[in-house]
C-alpha cells in the first residue's frame, strides 16, 4: 500500500506533469476510495480555504493556478469538479490532485462534475487520453470508479454550499442530498444528475436546460435554498464566464471559472475564490501559463473534441 | 509511461509477430516498436529472409505504424549480420520514402541515410545509386523529393563518373516541373555542396543555386535561402563575396516578406561566412533595410538580430546606422517587434560604450521599460544588468529607478516577479543606503503580495539581501516589519512572515534569533489555522541547527511536542517529522 513517501514522490512526479505507470495508478485509486467513501455527499468543509472551479485537463495552467493561490497542503483548496476532459493531460491533472487528496484528505476537497463520469469522458477525450498514453484502458476503468466515491457538494463553515452545476427540482434541503445513494455512474435524470448538471438563470422558477441534462433555476429558487438552509452562498462553477466568476441573485450565487484560455483558444481569464479563516473573499483572477511554462507540449493537431 | 503488462521479454515472439498482423492499429505499432526484440530472436538469417521481406509488403498501414517502422528500420543495421548486409534494408525503407505522408518519407530519407553510412563502398555503387537513380526518375513527385535527401550520403565514396552522374541528376532536380521537388532540392544544397569538390562547387552547382534563388515560386526561394550559409562555407571565403553577394543582396530586397524574414533570420551566419569588411560595406545597408521592412514580421525578425548584427560592426558605424533605426522601432506599431527589440537592445550597451549608450540607449531602454505590453517591459528588466555595467549604478537608479518602481506593482505578476528576482542584484549595486529609502519598502509590499509566488519569491529575495548587507543591518531594518506582519488576519500571509522569518534566521546576530525570530515562530504553534501550525512546525525544524541546546530543549522541542500531539493530522506528521529532525541534524 502506497506510504507517504511513495505518495510524496508520485506528487513530485506528477507535478513535471509525468504521469504514473499503470501498477501505481491502481494502488492510487484504491486508496484514494478507501478515503473517498468516508466522505458525505455534503462534505463538511473548515475555512480558510480556496474554491476552484472547472480545470479540464489544461495541467500548465493547474501549475498556474498553484503558483497564485499557493501550494497544496500550505493552501487548502476544494475543487468543485470537471477536472478531466478536453485538455492535453485530464490524466495528469487528475492523478495529481487525487495524490494530493490521499495525502492531504484535510487540506483538499474534490466534488463531482458532470464530466466525472464514464459516459461524457469516452466522448469528450479523458478516455482517449488513456488509451492513448497507456495502450489500454485499465487507467480509465481506475478512474472513472474512483469517480463514484467522489462526494457531490460541500458545506463551507455552514455557510457556504458548493455544488458543480446547481440545484435541482428534487432538493430542498441538504439532507435530501445527504440521502442520494452516489456511488454509481451519473445518471440521466433525478436529483443527482441536477446538481452536476444545472444552470441559474434569469428567471423565475425552473426552466428546461438546453444541455439535455439538469435544469434552469432562478433567483427565486436560490434564494429559497439558501434561506432554507441557513447558507448565505451558492458556489458553482460548469460555465464559462469570461472574467473568471460572476456574481448573480444579488450576491446569492457566484460562478467560479478555473480554466484561463478554455480549449486554449476561448480568450477567457480564471479565477478562484479565496476564502480566509473569517469568510472573507478574495477573488484572485489569473491568466493561462506563457508558452515557456508548459514544456513540450503536444505539437499534434487539436482533437476534434475541443468544443 | 509505457503500459507494465507482463514482462515483455516473457512474451513468446510468436504473439509480437502474430500482432504485426493485428487488426487494432495499437496493437500493431505496440509490436513495431519492439521490432528489435522480434529480430533478436528471429536471429540474423531468418530476419534478413523472412522479417525484411514481410516489412517490405506492409507499407499500406496507418502512418503511425509506417513512421515507427521507418524509425526502427534505421537502426536496423547490426540486426541483419551487420555492414555486409545492411543493403537488404533498402527496400523496405526505399518503399516508405514513396508513401503520401510527409513525415513518414522524411523519417525513411533519415533512416536510408543512416543505413546508407553503414555501407561498404562497394555497397554504395551496387545499391544506393541504383535507389537514388529510381527515385529521382520516380514518376509521382513524392520519390523525387526523398532522393533529394540522399546525395550528401553517397556522393563521397563514390568514383568520378559516378559523382558526375550524381552531379546531373542534381541538377534535373533543381529544375523539375513540380515546385515541391524543387523546394527538397533547394533545401538540401548547401549540405550537398558540403560534399562536393570546391572547384565543382562554384563550377556546376552555384549556377543551380542561383537559378533557385530565381525560382518563380516564393516557397523555393525561401528554402534557398536557408542553405545559403551552408553554401558559402561549402564556396570558401575566395569564391564567395564575388558570387553570393548579389544573391543575398537581391533575397533582402525580395518582393514575398517571408523570404526577405528568412533572410534576416539567416543574415547574421552569411555576414560571419562573408566577414566583418565586407558586412561593413555591402551588408549594412540590406539589413537596415530590413530593420525598415514594411512587414511587421520581418521587423521581427530584424530587430532580433540588431546586437549579433552590430558585434560585426565598429561603435561609430553602430550610432550612425543602426541607433536612428532602433529609436523607430522602439516605437514600432507592433508590440512584437518592440518585444523582440526588448530582448536584445540591452546587449547594444557594452558595444557602445558609457557615453554614446547615455545619449542614444537610455532614452530607448526608458520607453521600453513604460511600454504598454509587459513582454516588452519584461525584457528589458531581464537584462538590466548589462546596462548597469556599462552606465553605472547611479545614473541607472537617476534614470530607471522610477520606471522600476512602477513596474514593482505592474498587474502582471510575472513581470512583478521578474523585478523582483533582480532586487538582490541592484541592492548589491545600489549599496544599503540607496536600497533602504528606495527600495526597501517595496520589498515589504511584495511579502503581502496577491500572489503566492511572489510572496515566496519576496521570502527568498530577503535572504539575499539581509547577507550582502549584514546582520547588523539586517536586525535594523529587516527585522523589525518583518515580525509586525505576523498579525496579519489572513492565514497565507501569516505563512509568508513565518517563512520569511526562517530566510532570516540565518542572517541575524544570535540574540535577534533567540530573542525575536524564534519566539515569533513559537507563537505561531498556537494559531488556530492548522496550516500555520505546521508550517510554523516546519520553520522550527529550518532554524533547529542554528540554536544552542538550550533554546532548543527550552522553546523549540516543548513547541513540537504539544503539536505532536495536535488535533489535526498534518500538523501531528509535520511535527513529528520536526522533531526527528531536531534530533537527527545530520541525517538530512
Ligand atoms: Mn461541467
Amino acid at each position: 500500500m502506497a506510504g507517504n513517501s511513495e505518495l510524496d514522490r508520485w506528487i513530485e512526479q506528477l507535478k513535471r506533469c509525468e504521469p504514473l505507470r499503470e501498477h501505481e495508478v491502481k494502488v492510487l485509486c484504491q486508496k484514494a476510495l478507501e478515503v473517498l467513501v468516508e466522505e458525505s455527499n455534503v462534505q463538511r468543509v473548515d475555512a480558510p480555504v480556496t474554491v476552484c472551479g472547472d480545470i479540464h485537463g489544461q495541467f500548465y495552467d493547474l501549475m498556474e493556478l498553484f503558483q497564485v493561490g499557493g501550494d497544496c497542503p500550505a493552501t487548502n483548496y476544494l475543487f468543485m469538479g470537471d477536472f478531466v476532459d478536453r485538455g492535453f493531460y485530464s490524466v495528469e491533472t487528475f492523478l495529481l490532485l487525487l495524490a494530493l487528496k490521499v495525502r492531504y484528505p484535510d487540506r483538499i476537497t474534490l466534488i463531482r462534475g458532470n464530466h466525472e463520469s464514464r459516459q461524457i469522458t469516452q466522448v469528450y477525450g479523458f478516455y482517449d487520453e488513456c488509451l492513448r498514453k497507456y495502450g489500454s484502458v485499465n487507467v480509465w476503468r481506475y478512474c472513472t470508479d474512483v469517480f463514484d466515491y467522489l462526494s457531490l457538494s460541500a458545506v463551507i463553515d455552514g455557510e457556504i454550499f458548493c455544488v458543480h452545476g446547481g440545484l435541482s427540482p428534487t432538493v430542498t434541503s441538504l439532507d435530501q442530498i445527504r440521502a442520494i445513494d452516489r456511488k454509481q455512474e451519473v445518471p440521466h435524470d433525478g436529483a443527482m444528475c441536477d446538481l452536476l448538471w444545472s444552470d441559474p438563470e434569469d428567471i423565475e422558477g425552473w426552466g428546461l436546460s438546453p444541455r439535455g441534462a439538469g435544469y434552469l433555476f432562478g433567483g427565486d429558487v436560490a434564494s429559497q435554498f439558501n434561506q432554507a438552509n441557513k447558507v448565505s452562498l451558492i458556489a458553482r462553477a460548469h460555465q464559462l464566464v469570461m472574467d473568471g466568476y460572476k456574481w448573480m441573485f444579488h450576491d446569492q450565487l457566484v460562478t467560479v471559472w478555473s480554466a484561463p484560455n478554455y480549449c486554449y483558444r476561448c480568450g477567457n481569464i480564471a479565477a478562484i475564490l479565496e476564502l480566509d479563516e473569517h469568510l472573507n473573499k478574495n477573488f484572485k483572477v489569473f491568466e493561462a501559463a506563457p508558452q515557456e511554462a508548459r514544456g513540450a507540449q503536444s505539437k499534434r493537431a487539436t482533437p476534434e473534441y475541443f468544443l | 509511461m509505457a503500459a507494465s503488462g507482463p514482462d515483455e521479454r516473457l512474451l513468446p515472439i510468436a504473439i509480437l509477430i502474430d500482432e504485426l498482423k493485428n487488426d487494432e492499429a495499437v496493437r500493431r505499432l505496440n509490436s513495431i516498436q519492439r521490432l528489435g526484440t522480434i529480430a533478436l530472436a528471429l536471429g540474423e538469417e531468418r530476419t534478413r529472409g523472412e522479417l525484411i521481406p514481410f516489412l517490405t509488403e506492409s507499407n499500406d498501414d496507418e502512418d503511425e505504424v509506417l513512421l515507427a517502422m521507418a524509425e526502427e528500420l534505421g537502426k536496423f543495421v547490426p540486426y541483419v549480420g551487420g555492414p555486409a548486409h545492411a543493403h537488404e534494408l533498402l527496400p523496405p525503407l526505399e518503399n516508405l520514402s514513396q508513401v503520401e505522408e510527409t513525415v513518414v518519407r522524411d523519417m525513411a530519407v533519415e533512416s536510408l541515410c543512416k543505413v546508407g553510412e553503414k555501407l561498404p563502398v562497394k555497397g554504395v555503387a551496387e545499391h544506393l545509386v541504383p535507389l537514388i537513380k529510381r527515385l529521382a526518375g520516380g514518376e509521382w513527385f513524392t520519390s523525387r523529393v526523398s532522393s533529394c535527401g540522399l546525395f550528401t550520403v553517397a556522393y563521397p565514396r563514390l568514383p568520378a563518373d559516378t559523382r558526375a552522374e550524381l552531379r546531373q541528376l542534381y541538377s534535373q532536380l533543381c529544375h523539375d516541373e513540380t515546385p515541391m521537388v524543387r523546394r527538397a532540392a533547394a533545401q538540401k544544397l548547401g549540405s550537398f555542396a558540403g560534399a562536393v569538390e570546391k572547384d565543382l562547387v562554384a563550377k556546376e552547382l552555384l549556377p543551380l543555386f542561383t537559378d533557385l534563388t530565381a525560382d518563380e515560386q516564393d516557397s523555393v526561394r525561401l528554402l534557398a535561402v536557408e542553405s545559403c550559409g551552408a553554401f558559402a562555407t561549402a564556396l570558401g571565403s575566395d569564391g564567395c563575396r564575388a558570387s553570393m553577394l548579389p544573391v543575398v543582396q537581391k533575397f533582402a530586397a525580395d518582393k514575398s516578406w517571408r523570404v526577405r524574414y528568412n533572410v534576416a533570420q539567416q543574415l547574421v551566419a552569411l555576414c560571419e561566412a562573408l566577414g566583418a569588411e565586407t558586412t561593413r560595406s555591402d551588408l549594412l545597408p540590406a539589413f537596415v533595410k530590413l530593420l525598415r521592412d514594411p512587414e511587421a514580421e520581418v521587423r521581427v525578425a530584424a530587430a532580433g538580430k540588431v546586437a549579433a548584427f552590430s558585434k560585426l560592426l565598429t561603435p561609430a558605424l553602430i550610432v550612425s546606422e543602426i541607433t536612428p533605426c532602433v529609436k523607430e522601432l522602439a516605437n514600432d506599431s507592433s508590440q512584437f517587434v518592440r518585444a523582440a527589440l526588448a530582448g536584445v537592445a540591452m546587449e547594444l550597451a557594452p558595444q557602445l560604450g558609457r557615453g554614446p549608450t547615455i545619449e542614444h540607449l537610455l532614452p530607448v531602454f526608458l520607453a521600453l521599460l513604460k511600454d504598454p505590453f509587459p513582454d516588452v517591459r519584461l525584457n528589458v528588466i531581464s537584462k538590466l544588468d548589462q546596462v548597469n555595467a556599462v552606465i553605472g549604478v547611479d545614473l541607472l537608479a537617476q534614470s530607471l529607478l522610477p520606471a522600476i518602481e512602477e513596474l514593482a506593482e505592474d498587474k502582471h505578476w510575472r513581470v512583478r516577479l521578474a523585478i523582483l528576482e533582480h532586487i538582490p542584484l541592484l541592492a548589491g549595486q545600489l549599496g544599503a543606503e540607496f536600497f533602504q529609502e528606495k527600495l526597501g519598502p517595496q520589498c515589504m509590499k511584495w511579502l503581502e503580495d496577491q500572489v503566492a509566488s511572489i510572496r515566496e519569491a519576496a521570502t527568498t529575495a530577503l535572504q539575499k539581501i539581509a547577507r550582502e548587507f549584514g546582520r547588523d543591518w539586517t536586525r535594523e531594518h529587516l527585522v523589525p516589519p518583518v515580525v509586525a506582519m505576523v498579525r496579519n488576519p489572513h492565514y497565507l500571509y501569516r505563512m509568508t512572515v513565518l517563512s520569511a522569518v526562517a530566510a532570516l534566521a540565518g542572517a541575524v546576530p544570535g540574540d535577534v534569533l533567540r530573542g525575536t525570530l524564534l519566539p515569533a515562530a513559537v507563537a505561531c504553534c498556537r494559531d488556530k489555522v492548522p496550516n500555520v501550525r505546521f508550517n510554523a512546525a516546519k520553520v522550527l525544524q529550518r532554524m533547529a541547527p542554528l540554536l544552542d541546546r538550550s533554546a532548543l530543549e527550552g522553546s523549540v522541542k516543548p513547541a513540537l511536542r504539544e503539536l505532536a500531539d495536535d488535533g489535526d493530522a498534518d500538523v501531528r506528521f509535520f511535527a513529528a517529522q520536526a522533531l526527528w529532525g531536531c534530533d537527527h541534524p545530520n541525517a538530512a
